[in-house]
């Protein structure tokens, strides 16, 4: 047990603190968050120069070959600096896929130029009707169709809440080429070109920024069989597996951010007189920041575990499940606490930074998985657990249930006796 | 970051582990349904052969009867037992007592109390609480004034838990009348059937004991006093601190046979575990015992890194354990409905009657602080809030005195 940073990972937080405290202020990023693309290349070839982008990939292909920890350390500090960029869709989601499935050719086409920062990725998997009951991260959520073809595939069908399509070169999608009993079976993943004939990409209208996210359309889109990351049908097991990163890379975000607005919150707790006295002082308020200390912690420590486990290619579907519900509940809970703390002030466009950290938040909440479907996923998994092991020794027959004797210090029967 | 144990530490898990398994008879429960003299004999018994072995003391130095351990090995000991949902009956002496006096007390002290604790065949009650000193630690009002080579002891203590006649109370009194009160403050250790001592027993509605205790002119040696005069709230908060954090570690069995029990029982003609409000429940139950099982380590392992760290700043331990004792109270009642009502000997009853017992104990959630209070000290310790400063205390209620 070790709950600390190593020394790299304390130089790479250093280090992006101080990149992102310059470069991504709190004008940036209002300014980036006005922008057609929704992310500022300019802060994205910085990163780039600092081998972000490559972090979690090889050194063969350009990559710096580090783990799933420190990854965290960086979507930490990128959550407290309010960073949008398509870095998660880029970098982790389908830097990650074609890293683990996809073959040489397309690795060494692509990933170079990725870490260079020369090209951007989208993971096309959601579709507008499995949202409901929680389906959208699931098997049973796939029903975009690839029908094999004499050339290849064709792809028919809507993606939705596509993370960054506008903006991307290339799309991961995520698409049905068998209909079996067995959900997760019969998925395969394409590579798809943004400009190829038939795709369309529409940025959504949402409250955190107009342009982060998108309706993507496919329609009759050939797609040569070259283009299958892995094997065909297969596609749903690198796919789940990454999705766990992806996971727990949002939760890092989110503790980032927490921190931010912990500290923040408790700074004008300090500083904001009313009735004479800071409003730090009233127990309501001081309520409000202590619960927002242990959702905050409470938060870091599971997300850090799961990220280790991660990295040590440990068996960790619980463990990334419940960091990424109660990390995303509990950003949620923090950004309320806040709000309370900061009453009007917090709800101003001009006068804070809560706007921006509840908007962003409620997008990091949702992606891949919000609470109700990890809190489905810990289900599942506490039903799959042991039954508890036994005790072996000679049975003594004092546990059974009988008439409740009277616990036996002589003083208390003294007690009872006299005043029965 | 290492969220996994060494070799070494592994093994002895595995050693605790099996020892528990092949000493706990094959019908122990966690739930005693009677209590009583062949109950507590099983388990001093059962103590003792722990004692055989070293496990309750395991992180202190060998000299005084420990194994010379770390404190995290001290942890993995104390998450079996939560894992097998044990404890000992000397309990106080090994969590808060021991440590106390190990880290504040004399050599002489050190060598007279430590290894009779060590060895378990000593019990020791933490006596704090008064009428008027609940939250506000700082004002006991049990005064202690020194007579010759001796300490004469006179007023009261209350809601001391303890179900098992004390050898030694670990009590704090008034040495000195101070601005601020907490500076006039002593911990003595006075034995427990010193003449001038009188216990009244409090049953509670969780079914445990807790006392009143009565200081009746009670004489106490000079040496008996812990730590420095006058600087006993210190030592007490320290004691605080070790209880604060002593939060059980595991609550993977509670887990598991839960799950097994909602696999096996059914409702409107499926298993239990497949209605989607007990499945939230249970998935609710799982993150609130992640939540401890890390505090819980993470506060551990920061023990051992003190000399580099500094002293911790906060404790969250005990305000998570809270929380988790009212929702896992409350989540049982979800899952047991109206079978939750029933008393084990009830020939309805599900789970061992269990359902209730969690519910009963949700509320007794006081020891050691009341959530609110721990709250408050977390924020103005943890979070640097301010504070209303005390001279305003006497303001404020002359002032309400006078409507």
């Amino acid at each position: 047990m070790d709950f600390s940073l190593s020394e790299d990972q304390e130089m790479l937080k250093t280090m992006a603190r101080d990149l992102l405290e310059k470069e991504c202020t709190e004008a940036v990023v209002r300014a980036t968050l006005q922008r057609e693309e929704g992310y500022s290349p300019e802060l994205w070839k910085k990163m780039a120069e600092l081998g972000w982008l490559g972090l979690l990939l090889p050194e063969q292909y350009g990559g710096t070959g580090g783990n799933v920890v420190d990854m965290a350390v960086l979507f930490e500090e990128m959550g407290r600096a309010m960073c949008v960029s398509p870095f998660l869709s880029t970098a982790v989601l389908c830097g990650q896929i074609i890293s683990k499935a996809g073959s040489e050719a397309m690795k060494n086409e692509l990933l170079p130029r990725l870490v260079r920062g020369k090209v951007v990725l989208a993971l096309a998997m959601t579709e507008p009707e499995a949202v409901w009951g929680h389906r959208a991260w699931e098997p049973a959520g796939i029903t975009v169709s690839a029908r094999a073809d004499s050339n290849g595939y064709i792809i028919n069908g809507t993606k939705l809440f596509i993370h960054d399509a506008h903006v991307a070169d290339k799309l991961v999608v995520v698409a049905r080429t068998k209909r079996l009993k067995n959900l997760a079976e019969g998925i395969t993943l394409f590579l798809v070109d943004t400009r190829s004939a038939g795709v369309t990409c529409q940025p959504l209208k949402t409250l955190s920024g107009n342009h982060k996210q998108c309706e993507v359309v496919f329609k009759n889109v050939m797609v040569s069989a070259e283009n299958i990351i892995g094997q065909a049908h297969k596609g749903w097991t690198p796919l789940v597996g990454t999705l766990k990163v992806g996971a727990v890379m949002l939760c890092a975000e989110m503790v980032g951010a927490g921190q931010k607005i912990l500290e923040t919150m408790v700074d004008y707790a300090k500083t904001r007189v009313q009735f004479d006295m800071p409003i730090g002082v009233n127990q309501y308020v001081q309520e409000h920041c202590v619960e927002a200390l242990a959702a905050l912690d409470t938060s870091r420590y599971m997300t850090y575990q799961a990220a280790w486990l991660l990295s040590q290619e440990k068996d960790c579907d619980m463990e990334v499940a419940i960091a990424k519900a109660w990390t995303s509940e509990k950003n949620e809970r923090i950004c309320w606490y806040a709000h309370q703390v900061f009453a009007g002030v917090g709800s101003t466009e001009a006068l804070g930074v809560m706007p921006i950290y509840t908007r962003l938040g409620n997008v990091s909440q949702y992606y891949l998985g919000g609470p109700e479907h990890h809190m489905n996923k810990i289900a599942d998994e506490v039903e799959k657990l042991p039954v508890p092991e036994k005790p072996r020794g000679k049975p003594l027959g004092l546990w059974r249930p009988g008439k409740e004797g009277l616990p036996s210090w002589d003083i208390w029967q003294k007690y009872y006796e006299k005043n029965q | 970051m290492d969220f996994g144990y060494s070799e070494e530490q592994e093994k002895l898990r595995k050693e605790v582990s099996d020892f528990f398994q092949n000493e706990l008879p094959s019908d122990y429960s966690e739930f005693p349904v009677r209590q009583g003299k062949a109950l507590e004999e099983f388990y001093d018994d059962f103590q003792s052969k722990a004692v055989k072995k070293g496990y309750p003391s395991a992180g202190w130095p060998r000299q005084y009867g420990g194994l010379g351990f770390t404190g995290m090995e001290q942890g993995i000991v104390s998450e079996e037992m939560s894992y097998w949902g044990v404890g000992w009956p000397a309990t106080m002496g090994y969590s808060l007592v021991g440590p106390v006096i190990l880290s504040v007390g004399t050599e002489e002290q050190k060598a007279r109390f430590i290894p009779p604790i060590a060895r378990g065949e000593v019990t020791c009650f933490e006596a704090f609480t008064e009428p008027n000193a609940g939250s506000d630690e700082s004002n006991v009002e049990l005064r202690a004034v020194p007579d010759g080579d001796d300490y004469v002891l006179n007023g009261q203590k209350t809601f001391i838990s303890g179900n098992k006649r004390p050898d030694w109370l670990y009590t704090l009194v008034r040495t000195a009348d101070t601005i601020p009160k907490h500076r006039g403050l002593s911990i003595f250790m006075v034995p427990g059937n010193a003449p001038g001592i009188s216990y009244r027993p409090l049953p509670t509605m969780g079914g445990t004991r807790q006392n009143e205790i009565f200081y009746d002119n009670v004489r106490v040696p000079k040496t008996n006093m812990i730590g420095e005069l006058n600087r006993g709230f210190y030592a007490a908060m320290a004691t605080l601190e070790f209880e604060r954090a002593a939060a059980s570690l595991d609550a993977r069995r509670g887990m598991r046979r839960l799950a097994d029990f909602c696999r096996k029982e059914e409702k409107n003609g499926r298993p239990l575990i497949k209605d989607p409000e007990v499945r939230k429940t249970l998935a609710q139950m799982a993150m609130f015992q992640q939540t401890r099982y890390l505090n819980s380590w993470h506060t551990i392992w920061y023990r051992t890194q003190r000399e580099k760290l500094g002293p911790m700043k906060y404790e969250l331990g005990l305000f998570l354990e809270k929380s988790f004792r009212w929702v896992s109270g409350n989540a049982m009642m979800s899952v047991f409905d109206m079978y939750g009502q029933l008393k084990a000997d009830s020939r309805y009853s599900k789970y061992g009657g269990a359902a209730g017992r969690a519910w009963e104990a949700s509320r007794a959630m006081h020891g050691a602080g009341t959530p609110e209070i721990l709250k408050v000290v977390i924020g103005n310790r943890g979070l640097g809030l301010p504070r209303i400063p005390r001279k305003f205390n006497a303001m404020i209620s002359a002032e309400l005195g006078k409507e």
